[in-house]
């Protein structure tokens, strides 16, 4: 047992006074009590969470999941005294419901509520012995608050962890030039299109067309939100330079509403090739990359 | 012959600031007290003095030095004849000044005393004695290299054109069009020469002058090395680079003369600032000329609206019968 | 070349002509460049010409003019046309102004340019051009 002295010594140091052969006992009891009325402490807590609106993002089933869980990892913290495990689930759990949208203030919600279900059954189980009761509290309170701090810092970790891959990301994504294969340039153009950002994505495929030597570009336009009469000035502006680089440019992901849109500011889309979807933009590049090989082989034998 | 000794005294020794100025001043200071005999090889003296010493000195320095002449006399004839042709320019540039503004410059320079007393005893503050001082040496300058060149101005335009080019007042220059007048007038071109080079030469502006198609290669040459300086991207190097090419043919196609002035801006950021300025027949209907496909010669109507979309600001100023000024801006991008 | 030597290059290589601008040009210069390359398009029957404009500092409307020029004049005498070279910044700065490509064709480098007209003459012009009537 020597993790439960650790968690001892954790709490004698907060609170010096304690008696600490009264906490030997107090810990295996207090969680005893836990573990007998699991089902009953557990259904509560998630009637409350259901209450204050937390975790709305979850399906029952993966509340029923997931509170488990929790709750036997809190135990299981208090018997031993170790986070480590703990630590670890709260940083696997928050991955997989950052994802979905789960706020920092819901994860230490819900563990605040489960302290105070907890700490209210202590309370009902010990009521008649006040001073047991405090002393009861006393090992708990400590060992539960370093149990809400750690799966806050475990969630907010993840978070960080996960925005910073994101922004990653999309760093990436500002030099999205993908070269798919030989010859073969495709441009996603994501987010919004300002001014600046055109002309930089401009910049960077002309230089990857001269450093890959490609003939074709696929710049596709799926992930760009509006294209109003700027951005579609600077595609096309884009498709005119890169043919000035020996580059032929096809259009992929442009909606018929964007077409329409397009049309009526005046810009002429015969003058593009464009295709519905990036795999049909894709196919195209590879016949006329194809085809120019054939007429090649063709005119040269 | 004048011309030549201007240039060796004072055009290629950009550092040769005061020259003028400081030697002026020295002859009127000791007029009061060097015999009247003795007052011509005295301005000699003094003037090679200080220009000795503008080379080795710092400014502040320099001032309270030289108070005791060295009155040896010069012997070689070549500085007999600028010794003559000095003395007449000191003479002539002598009347231009007002009383008070001899005085004052006396007072500060000569003997020393500082703005602050010189305020105290004018019933005025130290920065506007010192404003008016700038303005006074700026005169000086002026009045002595016309009387070098034995003539008058040719119009009223020019005295405060070379006034606000010797004070180095860059907004005083726009108010009265400075650019545009060295273009229109030969005297004050000639005369502008020393007045630009004195001083600190500016090193974030270039000044090319345009004539002939391959002017038009140099000053897009010029501009690209320059901008280069505050961090332009290459490819907005070429952008400034194509703009400035449009511009300059513009004045070789329908002007005789003109210039490109390019001017690196720190504030609000950095950029790049481009001044075209011809003496050509003018554009009669400039909204017109900014319209896509509107041309007079075998271009494609490009010129003027192209470099409009490749500067960030770009204006357009133009007279009929007396020229036209192109402004146009290109700022860096920030990041 | 009237030009001189330093300046461009106009090099016959079988049925084609390679044309390289070595340097920045004035417009007078860029004329008689058009004028020099449209003589030897006609003295040799030339049925390709590749302009290699990779060391120009810019393209300007009246440079872009001149490519377009020759190689509609090129056509005019039987010849097809392709610009290779032209630098990333320069075809920004070319789009920015306002310039199209027109129909003149663009390629990326020599090699390029010469697989395009390869690939766009027939090959009887191409592979038996150099002995042909010239």
């Amino acid at each position: 047992m020597n993790q439960e002295h650790t968690l001892t010594d954790a709490v004698a140091a907060d609170f010096p006074t304690l008696d600490r052969q009264d906490e030997h006992q107090l810990l295996p009891q207090l969680v005893a009590h836990l573990r007998q009325h699991r089902t009953k402490l557990r259904q509560e807590w998630a009637t409350r969470i259901h209450d204050a609106h937390l975790l709305d993002a979850m399906t029952p089933q993966e509340m029923s999941t997931e509170t488990t869980s929790v709750y036997d990892n809190y135990v299981e913290v208090l018997e031993t005294g170790s986070v480590e495990a703990l630590q670890h689930y709260a940083r696997d759990l928050s991955e997989r419901i950052i994802p979905r949208g789960v706020e920092t203030h819901e994860v230490v919600g819900i563990v605040l509520l489960l302290r105070d279900v907890l700490a209210r059954s202590l309370f009902e189980k010990y009521q008649r012995d006040f001073s047991l009761l405090n002393r009861v509290l006393d090992a708990y309170e400590p060992a539960a608050n370093r149990i809400a701090n750690t799966v806050a810092v475990s969630f907010v970790d993840e978070r960080e962890r996960v925005i910073r891959q994101q922004q990653d990301a999309i760093k990436e994504l500002s030099t999205p030039v993908l070269p798919v294969r030989e010859r073969l340039l495709i441009l996603p153009i994501i987010g919004v299109l300002d001014s600046e950002r055109a002309k930089q994505l401009t910049e960077q495929l002309l230089t990857g067309i001269r450093t890959h030597r490609a003939k074709v570009v696929v710049i596709d336009i799926t992930g760009a939100p509006d294209v109003d009469e700027t951005v579609a000035n600077h595609l096309v502006q884009t498709v005119d330079a890169s043919r000035l680089m020996g580059a032929s440019v096809i259009i992929t992901g442009l909606s018929p509403e964007i077409a329409q849109t397009l049309v009526t500011i005046g810009v002429d889309l015969s003058k593009m090739n464009t295709i519905g979807d990036l795999q049909g933009g894709l196919e195209e590049a590879e016949r006329l990359l194809g085809y120019t090989v054939a007429r090649r082989d063709g005119s040269g034998g | 012959m004048v011309r030549r000794i201007v240039r060796a005294r004072v055009a290629d020794h950009p550092a040769a600031d005061d020259l003028v100025q400081e030697t002026l001043v020295r002859v009127l200071g000791a007029a009061e007290r060097v015999e009247p005999g003795m007052l011509e090889p005295y301005a000699i003296v003094t003037a090679r003095h200080v220009v000795a010493s503008m080379w080795k000195e710092q400014d502040r320095q320099r001032r309270n030095q030289h108070r005791v002449a060295d009155l040896r006399l010069p012997d070689a004839p070549d500085e007999d004849l600028l010794q003559g042709e000095d003395r007449a320019a000191v003479a002539q540039a002598l009347k231009h000044l007002s009383e008070r503004e001899r005085r004052t410059l006396l007072a500060h320079e000569l003997h020393g005393q500082d703005t602050r007393s010189l305020a105290d005893e004018l019933g005025s503050t130290a920065g506007a004695v010192a404003a008016q001082l700038n303005r006074t040496r700026a005169r000086l300058r002026v009045e002595y290299l016309l009387a070098l060149e034995h003539t008058e101005p040719f119009s009223d335009r020019c005295r405060p054109v070379l006034i606000a080019l010797s004070s180095g007042d860059r907004r005083r220059q726009r108010e009265v069009d400075a650019g545009r007048h060295l273009l229109e007038c030969d005297l004050c071109a000639r005369l502008s020469h020393p007045l630009l080079a004195r001083g600190q030469s500016r090193d974030d502006e270039l000044r090319i002058p345009i004539r002939a198609d391959a002017d038009v290669v140099l000053a897009r040459q010029g501009v690209r090395e320059l901008a280069a300086r505050v961090g332009f991207s290459g490819t907005d190097l070429t952008v400034i680079a194509t703009a400035v090419s449009e511009v300059s043919r513009n004045i070789v196609r329908f002007a005789d003369a003109g210039e490109v002035v390019v001017e690196l801006l720190k504030e609000p950021r950095p950029g790049v600032r481009i001044v075209a300025r011809d003496t050509g027949p003018g554009i009669p209907d400039v909204e017109r000329a900014l319209t896509d496909g509107f041309s007079t010669y075998h271009g494609l109507g490009l010129g003027l609206p192209g470099a409009r979309r490749l500067m960030d600001e770009f204006a357009v100023v133009s007279e009929v019968a007396r020229g036209t000024t192109v402004t146009m801006t290109k700022w860096c991008q920030e990041g | 070349m009237a030009t001189g030597p330093a300046l461009v290059s106009i090099l016959r290589q079988g049925p084609y002509l390679i044309a390289s601008i070595h340097t920045a040009l004035d417009d007078s210069q860029l004329i008689r460049f058009q004028k020099d390359l449209i003589d030897q398009i006609g003295r040799y029957r030339s049925r390709g010409v590749i302009i290699d404009v990779a060391a120009l500092d810019v393209l300007d409307s009246f440079g872009s003019r001149t490519l377009r020029n020759i190689a509609e004049m090129a056509r005019l005498r039987g010849a097809l046309t392709v610009i290779v070279g032209i630098q990333p910044d320069v075809a920004f700065a070319m789009v920015s102004l306002g310039m199209g490509t027109g129909s003149v064709h663009a390629a990326l480098d020599l090699e390029e340019g010469l697989e395009y007209l390869d690939s766009r003459l027939p090959a009887k012009d191409v592979g038996r051009a150099v002995s042909a009537p010239g």
